[in-house]
């Protein structure tokens, strides 16, 4: 008996090749080793691997020769009775082998064919991207495409979603979103100021409608009431805008782009920006108040308002509030422009220059009364004038704190208490005088009598008597004389009052009303706090040459102790050189918004701010009658 | 002008050896000095025009930082001023004019506006968003969708500074890793050797016993191709079948005695030289996968960030 062996190869085109081989015997082996019938080059099968036995004329016996299983159709075996003209397919390594029956001379055949290449390497790979990335991560397209969609998605389908489920917060002042994040928050530029805190959560708040740029509607919901002048009274925006005229040039341009792009101008939000940032809102910005203010009176022809722009080149003279009249109930107060001579008549006599002195009987006064003047050769200003709590402004001068240290008005002694004139009731001044001099003549001193006992000799005696005399000759004996004497030249009402003609009840005699100015720039903002590190006299220069009480001391815009002394536009321009420019917009002393308050930008820490209101509410000119 | 196709990856080197005139049977008629001309003077996109785009690019960085410092914009600079306008418009335009260096590469046209050039513009404009994109934002960056396209233009950026880094250092490398005392081995010849290798090894691997010849075969099995990309760019195999295959093939070589015409030597040699082989094959994987890398994010980047810029753009102008 015999086997036919086909070995089928793969020619490189495709093709194939059949090698044909009988094999003699009734045995045959199938392996590895080149001596097997059915030889199969496989690492993967042993050397000699199964042996075949042709039991009869169509059946064969496989067993496995070393243990190892093989398949048969399928089914791993180590031995297995066949029927060679039912066929059957056997598996060894990576060789199948198709067993069938030669038709002609009816010997088992067997066709050898690899199935799986011997190396990896010689498989027909396509090798066009095996040295690239391709297939070990994600595609470039693929994973552009969905990077993009993820932020489509997430940034803006999910915001505008957001956006149309909650339209009813537009121009509610009352509506809220309920806590929690919400997609169009993705979309903020930037954190709500401190004001606005409580709408981060709520865009559609000022952000209406779609593509329309927050209008004042938006704004109104909740300012009704708090919004300034320049919105709130009816055509007033319109004024605005005229105020502001048309802009030339890179402005024009600006503007023409912004109402382009659907931005009408005159907007609150065009000067309240928002989204700047955690934190009070920015003060605004010089630009702002220039658009208008700068030449208004050209577009605006009956404004009362003076141009305005820069502080350092062109800012107009102040025209500080001062008292034309004291003597009224209520003091007459005139806004004048300031002049170095300019004049306030608040009533009072008063010498700066010869208080200050530093050489005079003042001066001399204050060195030898060291237990109220410690350590000072002369008055300072703060002898008299004392700031306020909030270190803003000065309290007015009170004659009893002030004057009276060295005015005495004292008249009696009794025993070991002087007897003083009530200042400020004349008509108490008047009665007091007349109840001392009720007791007659100063009393003859005992050592004028004969029995006396005295220094030997005459020249005590002799001083003494002209004491005397002196005090007969030149003190008022009588009441109606003392108090001709006190209302007139000479007199201690005199020396600081306007003496006025009064009723019977002061002698005919009166005291004219005296006011004192707190504030006199009354829509600019000074505070003195700030500018504790100079002497009163580097800004208040006629303190010191002044010995007028009329001769107004604020210092004016420019010149020697000017403001212009220090302060510098916002862009650092100034008419003459400043040797420590302090930039200042218009926002450092003035506000939009005028109240009593600092502007916006001068605020004072808020542990100040309640004193300060205090006293604001006491009125800004404090007037102390009389 | 002689042409000559020019492939270098495909291990087309211009060297006097492979220039055509010196491997022409025929005496050489024109001087070859035209051809090493040429190499001699490639310019790279890096210093196209001597350095035009770079100054360009400079130019641009300059001038945003000065009118950035001295135009005043109050309260402070950020997109929404005329001027983060007027930048941001010449970022949106510049960007998406890089983004069409994608569109512009797949032709390719000698000259002026050569793709050359547009590489190097690609190059230096592209890193002058980094000025124009942040001084745009004024540097005001929050966790929203502005910031978002910031950061993705600063991937892309990032990314593609990496890319020129990979472009201008490892081709020397891949050079090196290519040449032997053979001469270079092409992609091609890699995997030929390969196929040679594993044939030898399988066919002198037959007279081996089971246990040997299947841990031969393991060896033949493996796919070198199959390593994952972490693998490829780190160049890091630690399941090696071919090196396992040589362990294994000593150990039990070591049990048998010394024959003549000993097949485990011969398995053993060749196994050895495939592990070489392998080696430097992985090593240009590695070179490669390092070169192709940063494009895997840089594209994809590029497109978030467009979808972003897009978010940005709309969304300031529906809450405008």
């Amino acid at each position: 008996m015999s086997f036919l062996v086909r070995q089928i190869a793969l020619k490189a085109s495709g093709g194939e090749i059949v090698r044909a081989r009988r094999v003699d015997g009734d045995e045959m082996k199938i392996g590895r080793d080149g001596t097997c019938g059915v030889h199969l080059p496989d690492l993967g099968v042993d050397p000699e691997a199964a042996l075949v036995t042709q039991l009869d004329e169509t059946h064969i016996e496989i067993e496995s020769i070393g243990g190892q299983p093989f398949e048969v159709d399928g089914r791993p075996v180590t031995r297995k009775e066949l029927d060679v003209t039912e066929g059957a397919e056997l598996v060894f390594g990576s060789h199948r082998i198709k067993l069938g029956q030669d038709p002609r001379s009816r010997f088992p055949t067997f066709t050898v064919r690899r199935e799986t290449p011997m190396a990896h390497s010689s498989a027909d790979n396509d090798l066009t991207d095996v040295y690239t990335l391709k297939g070990k991560v994600p595609g470039k397209r693929m994973s552009a495409w969905a990077f993009a969609a993820m932020v489509a998605i997430a940034f803006l389908a999910w915001p505008i979603y957001s956006y149309a489920t909650y339209n009813e917060l537009a121009l509610d002042k009352e509506a809220v979103r309920p806590v929690g994040f919400h997609g169009d928050k993705l979309w903020t530029s930037g954190k709500m100021s401190l004001a606005h805190k409580g709408l981060e959560n709520d865009c559609q708040s000022c952000h209406v409608e779609p593509f329309v740029a927050v209008r004042d509607n938006a704004c109104m919901t909740c300012h009704k009431d708090d919004a300034h002048e320049h919105i709130r009274v009816a055509g007033a925006t319109a004024r605005l805008d005229q105020a502001r005229g048309e802009p030339t040039g890179f402005a024009g341009f600006r503007r023409a782009v912004s109402t382009t792009f659907n931005k009408p101008v005159g907007r609150c939000v065009e000067c309240h920006t928002e989204h700047e940032g955690a934190g009070a809102m920015a003060a605004t910005d010089q630009q702002f108040c220039t658009d208008c203010h700068d030449g208004m009176k050209a577009r605006l022809p009956d404004t009362k308002l003076p141009d305005a722009a820069d502080f350092g080149t062109s800012h107009p003279q102040f025209m500080p509030a001062v008292i034309t009249n004291a003597a009224p109930e209520k003091p007459v107060v005139k806004r004048i422009a300031w002049t170095p001579d300019a004049k306030e008549y608040g009533g009072l006599k008063f010498t700066h220059a010869q208080h200050l002195s530093t050489t005079n009987g003042v001066a001399q006064m204050v060195r030898r009364r060291p237990s109220e003047f410690p350590e000072q050769g002369a008055l300072d200003c703060e002898n008299c004038h004392q700031a306020d709590p909030s270190g803003t402004w000065f309290k007015p001068v009170v004659m009893e704190e002030a004057c009276q240290t060295c005015h005495s008005l004292t008249f009696d002694q009794v025993g070991g208490t002087f007897r003083t004139l009530r200042h400020g009731e004349p008509e108490m001044v008047v009665a007091d005088l007349r109840a001392f001099f009720a007791g007659g003549a100063p009393v003859r001193p005992a050592n004028l009598g004969g029995m006396a006992r005295r220094q030997p000799g005459d020249s005590s005696a002799v001083g003494v008597a002209k004491d005397y005399a002196r005090a007969v000759r030149f003190y008022p004996t009588q009441a109606s004389q003392a108090i001709t004497m006190l209302f007139n030249k000479g007199g201690a009402c005199f020396d600081c009052h306007t003496i006025i003609p009064g009723g019977a009840a002061t002698g005919g005699y009166n005291i004219q009303n005296v006011a004192q100015t707190q504030r006199y720039l009354q829509k600019g903002w000074f505070t003195h706090d700030r500018h504790t590190k100079f002497e009163c006299v580097d800004c208040h220069l006629k303190a010191e040459t002044s010995n007028d009480a009329t001769d107004l001391l604020i210092p004016g815009l420019g010149g020697k102790g000017g403001c212009r002394d220090c302060h510098v536009g916002q862009g650092g321009a100034s008419l003459a050189s400043v040797k420590q420019p302090v930039e200042s917009g218009c926002a450092m002393c003035h506000d939009y918004h005028a109240d009593d308050g600092a502007p916006w930008m001068s605020r004072q820490p808020a542990s100040r701010r309640a004193s300060v209101d205090r006293k604001r509410n006491a009125g800004s000119a404090g007037t102390t009658s009389r | 002008m002689a042409t000559i196709p020019h492939n270098p990856d495909q291990g087309d080197f211009e060297t006097a050896a492979t220039s055509r005139d010196s491997t022409s049977t025929k005496a050489p008629k024109k001087a070859p000095r035209v051809r090493r001309d040429r190499v001699s003077t490639h310019e790279s996109f890096l210093t196209y025009g001597r350095g035009r785009w770079a100054k360009i690019a400079i130019g641009i960085f300059v001038v945003s930082l000065a009118t950035y410092l001295f135009i005043d914009v109050e309260p402070r600079h950020n997109g929404g001023s005329w001027y983060g306008y007027t930048l941001g418009t010449i970022g949106l335009g510049l960007i998406l004019w890089l983004t069409l260096l994608g569109v512009r590469k797949r032709a390719i046209t000698p000259g002026r506006w050569s793709l050359k050039a547009w590489t190097s513009a690609h190059v230096y404009l592209g890193l002058s968003l980094i000025a124009i994109g942040t001084l745009h934002a004024g540097f005001q960056l929050g966790w929203n969708v502005h910031t978002l396209a910031w950061a993705l233009m600063m991937l892309v950026i990032v990314s593609g500074l990496f890319g020129i880094w990979v472009y201008a250092r490892l081709p020397t490398a891949m050079s090196a890793n290519r040449f032997d005392a053979e001469g270079a081995i092409t992609e091609k010849q890699m995997i030929e050797g390969l196929k040679q290798l594993d044939r030898q090894i399988h066919d002198a691997a037959q007279p081996l016993d089971p246990e040997a010849a299947a841990v031969v075969d393991k060896s033949l099995e493996e796919n070198v191709f199959a390593g994952s990309a972490y693998a490829r760019v780190m160049n890091r195999y630690p399941k090696c079948q071919t090196r396992a295959a040589i362990a294994d093939v000593r150990k039990l070589r070591n049990f048998r005695p010394r024959l003549e015409d000993d097949p485990f030597e011969k398995v053993d040699t060749l196994l050895s030289r495939k592990e070489a082989l392998l080696a430097k094959l992985r090593r240009h994987l590695q070179l490669k996968s390092w070169l192709q890398s940063w494009l895997f994010i840089h594209v994809p980047a590029t497109f978030a960030l467009i979808a972003a810029l897009s978010a940005h753009v709309i969304s300031v102008f529906f809450y405008w």
